[in-house]
């Protein structure tokens, strides 16, 4: 898998503006006495042509801070934006327009539709927004994804890897500003694993994509740019131009 | 997104057509009724189309009550001389009367011919060919006084043939004939049931009574001859009071007296039908429910990768589109088989059908689609708002939460929605308006749907209980999961509440009925011996001259003939019964509220019964305008107001008045007071009257166990149609089942995995499944025990004096809802103990 030319029309690369950032994020769970405070005031930013990795321990609030920054979950209190748009003050409609347009998601487990092919997986979001598919784009991340002899076949009928590089495909169909990927990895063996970041990775440097990824698993940080460190609901520290060794020393200091 | 619809449904199939099943059963029933009427509707059309295509018009005496329409419309006869004059009008080619009146063959083996419920018809036969209605199929005309024609469906079942000798019951005594020939009518054997012994016109004259009379007169126009002007000119001669009218007139008359009986054959069974759709449409509401919560993560799934919430909703609906419309085409197929296989049953019962392919409408399709789908529409609707509101963060969610969300808001709804039911239900009892206590058994039924959730948690506790007791480990979590999401379980239940509330609302209502008939019959006759019409339901008449020879018995002391015919009353067609005034208290007990009985009638005065008085405002003294077919308008006084009596009906008047205002009539009944009621009377009585094999002669206990028969009878037949319903129902619960277990493949996968046997895991299963039938027919016997009560207590006017609460019968239901809902489990037990415990385990 290399990138033989860049893909026609990537994302554009860079601009002032992070690709998105969150304003003292709040988000409070339960009540009464069993209060959570998953995200405990936190101020961050994801630049443009960034691959962002989100580490901490369990609990730590990474996955929340991801889901509302992404618009699937509303924040106790605190601002954020994806670009120029300030997400609290989206209606659903604007939610929708913003996840076909904007955004592009990658999970750990539950990507696909069941009932569909791998084809009409990822084509699903433009056939959702009723535009057109960009063939040629299409069939770009299809060869640079190794997924063209799977297209016919069903989730069920794919390992976990090759469903998780139809999830990227589909993520990247409609071009998106960001892509929000949530452990991607964790349900994939190490060989796969390696794949998809590297796929990651070079989508970031040669196609300029801005990629914010959960991970609590220190060599696949060390794919990113930037790495930053939650606890507790609060950011503790970043690194940038991470290592495995240097992301796992780091979580040491954390006491994780 | 259209693709995603289409593949999830063939994706599961099975489920698919379990829910289809539910429409595709009310909407066969719904076709099938409407094909069947529509066929008979057709082939009687044709056939009396076909039958007076000759008969250029027809002179008779105009409807004798002012608002009856031309249905059924009674009319007296005319003179005989009119004939002449009729014939001497230019351009009238032929001109004869014709009459007919009752007469009923008796079969070798001594039996009343009778076919079902249908008449048993005496006409004039006309010798004319072309106008005769009667095509001679074998043998001549009659032509003698001792000579008879008979109907070829007759001949054929009983084997008569030209040349036998039949007896034949009359107007006076029974009287033997010789067949001197076998008629059609029409192209049919018979007129849809009905029998027909045709005589020449002057012996059928002497024997329905009508000498020097005719009912009407058939006539043929000269060829060529302006037919307006020959009718201008037998207006012209025709006295006041007589009419002429063409002969498609006479037969779109007749062609609409069928079509009204047919429509009310073809409303209720209709209504049988909208309760089965009605029942899956609580099935259809609680499959999407659980479908749309199973796919939860997938709806979420799709909402991250941007579908909008319009999108969503749509999907479901489109489901619901798909299903219905296949579920609808399906039983539009299965409805044509149904009215030919009915047509076939038809057959078997006597009744011939005139030749001809069935009636397929496009109504009939339009029906069928329109509330095939639209049930399925409609219950879908509250599932795929679920759905819509299902948030994209749910897909990331690793449980399911099976969120009880807005349950006050329910429980308000609901609330409401019952409370209108009662209301409206109440309202339409009180009017009676019967569409209003249809709508609010429908609103009760959706607000209990709706409340019973609330009930779901604890009820499933305590049904549970003896299961655990009972059936160990595997009853105690087949009871938990009962319990664990009361909203499914109540949903689920919901559908086998309206079944048995229906029957249980029959069973209270047909107790009732029957205790009060029991009780009606000691307090309305105090005759030894009652005698009615052998003829299905004992509604039907019979000679004149029973009476006659029922007081010629040793042993009869009193002898008293029931008469009953309409008049008009104060503008309103009414009926009108008329008893014996001698000695009255011997065979009718009259219990007088005010006035005098007897006396007033032998005065020739009308008795009004205290409902009536009561609700038109008359009381004794009062004088109302009646009018009689025969003797036209006059006033009545009023001689007595009498408690309702279950055989009188509401207008009584006494055998000699009734005798000068009615044209031969012929009894309904006649009561016997003997000396005593031993095997020797009864055999007495019976060879008294053996000559006359269409009587059913019984004893006051026997004629009390025959009504009661009839009412049983009645409600096997409600039952049954019923049944339909709770087969739906049942079709819910085993959907259900299934669903929860594919749901929970992977904690029955893990049970197998901690040591559970297949037999255990089927009667977990089962046990679930008798904890949903139970919970649904206990709601169910409830509400119906409530709504039964209500009807009855509605008709104590009419009737129902006595409210029974059959306990021994509800208690039964409960127990077959019992094994039902065993027998729903079998499948989806089945189906859990097969699976593979390393799969199921895997399966997420």
């Amino acid at each position: 898998m290399t990138i033989t030319e860049p893909g026609p029309g990537a994302a554009p690369a860079s601009s002032a503006l992070p690709a998105a950032r969150a304003i003292d994020l709040v988000k409070i769970y339960g009540k009464d006495l069993a209060i959570v405070r998953a995200l405990d005031g936190i101020d961050v930013e994801f630049q443009r042509g960034q691959f962002t990795a989100v580490m901490g321990p369990s609990g730590s609030g990474k996955s929340t801070l991801m889901h509302c920054m992404a618009g699937l979950d509303t924040p106790t209190s605190g601002r954020t934006f994806v670009g120029d748009r300030e997400i609290g003050l989206l209606d659903d409609a604007g939610l929708t327009e913003m996840r076909r347009h904007q955004v592009g998601f990658v999970f750990q487990s539950f990507n696909l539709v069941p009932t569909l092919t791998a084809e009409e997986n990822i084509t699903l979001p433009a056939d959702l927004a009723r535009v057109e598919v960009d063939r040629p784009w299409f069939d770009y991340l299809v060869e640079q994804l190794g997924i063209r002899d799977r297209l016919s076949h069903r989730p069920n009928e794919m390992s976990g890897g090759q469903q998780q590089r139809v999830a990227c495909a589909r993520a990247l169909i409609g071009r998106p500003d960001l892509i929000f990927a949530d452990e991607p990895t964790g349900n994939l063996d190490s060989n796969s694993s390696a794949e998809m970041l590297a796929f990651l990775r070079r989508s970031v440097d040669e196609l300029g994509q801005s990629i914010v990824m959960v991970t609590h698993d220190a060599r696949g940080a060390a794919y990113a740019d930037r790495v930053v460190f939650l606890a507790d609901g609060k950011v503790v520290g970043e690194l940038l131009s991470p290592t495995a060794d240097s992301v796992l020393e780091r979580m040491k200091q954390f006491g994780s | 997104m259209w693709r995603i619809v289409v593949r999830g449904l063939l994706a599961h199939k099975l489920r698919l057509a379990l829910t289809g099943l539910a429409i595709v059963l009310g909407v066969t029933f719904i076709s099938g009724t409407l094909v069947l009427t529509d066929t008979l509707h057709n082939t009687f059309s044709t056939l009396f189309g076909k039958v007076y295509q000759n008969v250029d018009f027809q002179v008779r005496a105009k409807a004798a009550f002012s608002n009856s329409g031309n249905v059924n419309a009674v009319r007296n006869p005319i003179p005989q001389s009119l004939a002449a004059t009729v014939r001497r009008v230019h351009g009238v080619a032929y001109a004869d009367g014709t009459v007919a009146g009752f007469a009923q063959f008796v079969s070798p083996d001594g039996k009343a011919i009778v076919n079902g419920g249908a008449p048993t018809l005496g006409v004039s036969y006309d010798p004319n060919r072309q106008l005769s209605s009667l095509n001679l199929a074998q043998g001549s005309a009659p032509t003698t006084p001792h000579e008879v024609v008979m109907d070829a469906g007759t001949a054929q079942k009983y084997h008569f043939a030209v040349g036998d000798h039949v007896r034949v019951l009359l107007y006076g005594p029974p009287q033997s004939f010789t067949i001197s020939g076998i008629v059609k009518f029409g192209t049919a054997n018979n007129l849809a049931g009905a029998t027909i012994a045709a005589f020449d016109l002057s012996t059928a004259q002497q024997l329905f009574g009508e000498v020097g009379r005719y009912d009407a007169i058939d006539i043929l126009t000269t060829p060529g001859a302006d037919k307006a002007a020959v009718q201008r000119a037998i207006a012209a001669v025709l006295p006041r009071g007589d009419e002429v009218v063409t002969g498609q007139t006479v037969a779109n008359e007749q062609t609409n007296d069928i079509n009204q009986a047919l429509s009310f054959f073809s409303t209720a069974l209709l209504v049988f039908a909208f309760i089965s759709l009605f029942v899956g449409g609580f099935t259809i509401f609680n499959t999407f429910s659980i479908t749309v919560g199973q796919r939860t993560r997938e709806l979420a799934l799709l909402r991250i990768v941007g579908a909008s919430r319009k999108q969503l909703f749509r999907s479901v609906l489109a489901e619901a589109v798909i299903l219905g419309t296949v579920a609808s085409l399906v039983g539009l197929a299965l409805g044509v088989l149904a009215a030919l296989g009915l047509v076939a049953l038809l057959k078997g019962f006597g009744i011939t059908l005139p030749a001809g392919a069935l009636v397929f409408e496009g109504r009939t399709v339009i029906v069928a689609l329109v509330v095939g789908v639209g049930v399925t529409v409609v219950s879908a609707i509250s599932p795929a708002r679920r759905a819509v509101r299902i948030a994209p963060v749910a897909a990331l969610a690793d449980q399911q939460s099976d969120n009880q969300e807005s349950s006050r808001r329910r429980i308000v709804v609901g609330s409401v929605v019952a409370v209108l039911g009662v209301l409206a239900l109440a309202v339409g009892l009180s009017k009676p308006a019967i569409q209003l206590v249809g709508l609010g058994a429908v609103a009760i039924f959706i607000g209990i749907g709706m409340l019973s959730p609330i009930v779901a948690r604890p009820m499933s506790s305590v049904i549970g209980r003896p299961m655990a007791r009972l059936f160990g480990i595997s009853g105690k979590l087949g009871r938990e999961n009962s319990m664990r999401s009361p909203r499914r379980t109540a949903q689920t239940a919901s559908a086998l509440m309206v079944g048995l509330a229906l029957v249980s609302t029959i069973a209270v209502f047909g107790a009732s009925l029957s205790k009060s008939v029991t009780a009606s019959v000691d307090d309305a006759v105090s005759a030894d011996y009652i005698i009615t019409s052998s003829a299905t339901g004992g509604a039907g008449t019979f000679s004149s001259s029973v009476a006659g020879a029922a007081s010629a018995v040793p042993g009869v002391t009193n002898v008293s003939a029931v008469y009953n015919d309409e008049f008009e009353f104060r503008g309103v067609i009414s009926n009108v019964t008329a008893i014996s005034t001698n000695q009255l208290s011997r065979t009718i007990i009259l219990n007088m509220a005010s006035g005098s009985g007897a006396p007033a009638l032998a005065a020739g005065e009308l008795l009004i019964d205290t409902n009536t008085a009561n609700s038109k405002h008359l009381s004794v003294g009062s004088r109302v305008s009646v009018k009689f077919a025969r003797t036209g308008s006059s006033t009545m006084r009023i001689g007595g107001v009498f408690q309702p009596n279950q055989l009188l009906g509401s207008y009584v008047v006494g055998d000699g008045f009734f005798l000068s205002h009615f044209t031969n009539p012929l009894p309904e009944a006649v009561l016997l007071r003997t000396a005593n009621t031993s095997a020797a009377t009864s055999r007495a009585i019976d060879h008294g009257l053996d000559v006359y094999p269409n009587l059913k002669i019984q004893t006051r206990p026997a004629f009390q166990k025959s009504q009661q028969a009839q009412v049983n009878q009645l409600l096997g037949l409600v039952y049954a149609l019923l049944a339909l319903a709770v087969v739906i129902a049942l079709i819910g619960i085993v959907n259900t089942l299934m669903l929860s277990v594919f749901e929970r493949t992977h904690e029955i996968g893990l049970l197998r995995a901690v040591g559970m046997q297949r037999r255990q895991v089927r009667a977990m299963i089962r046990a679930e499944s008798v904890i949903l039938a139970v919970f649904g027919a206990i709601i169910g016997i409830i509400v119906g025990t409530g709504l039964g009560t209500a009807f009855s207590e509605s008709l104590k006017q009419q009737g129902i004096t006595d409210i029974v609460i059959p306990i021994s019968r509800l208690v039964i239901f409960l127990i077959l809802a019992a094994l039902l809902g065993l027998g729903a489990a079998s499948f989806p037990a089945r189906r859990a103990a097969r699976l593979d415990v390393l799969t199921a385990i895997a399966t997420n």
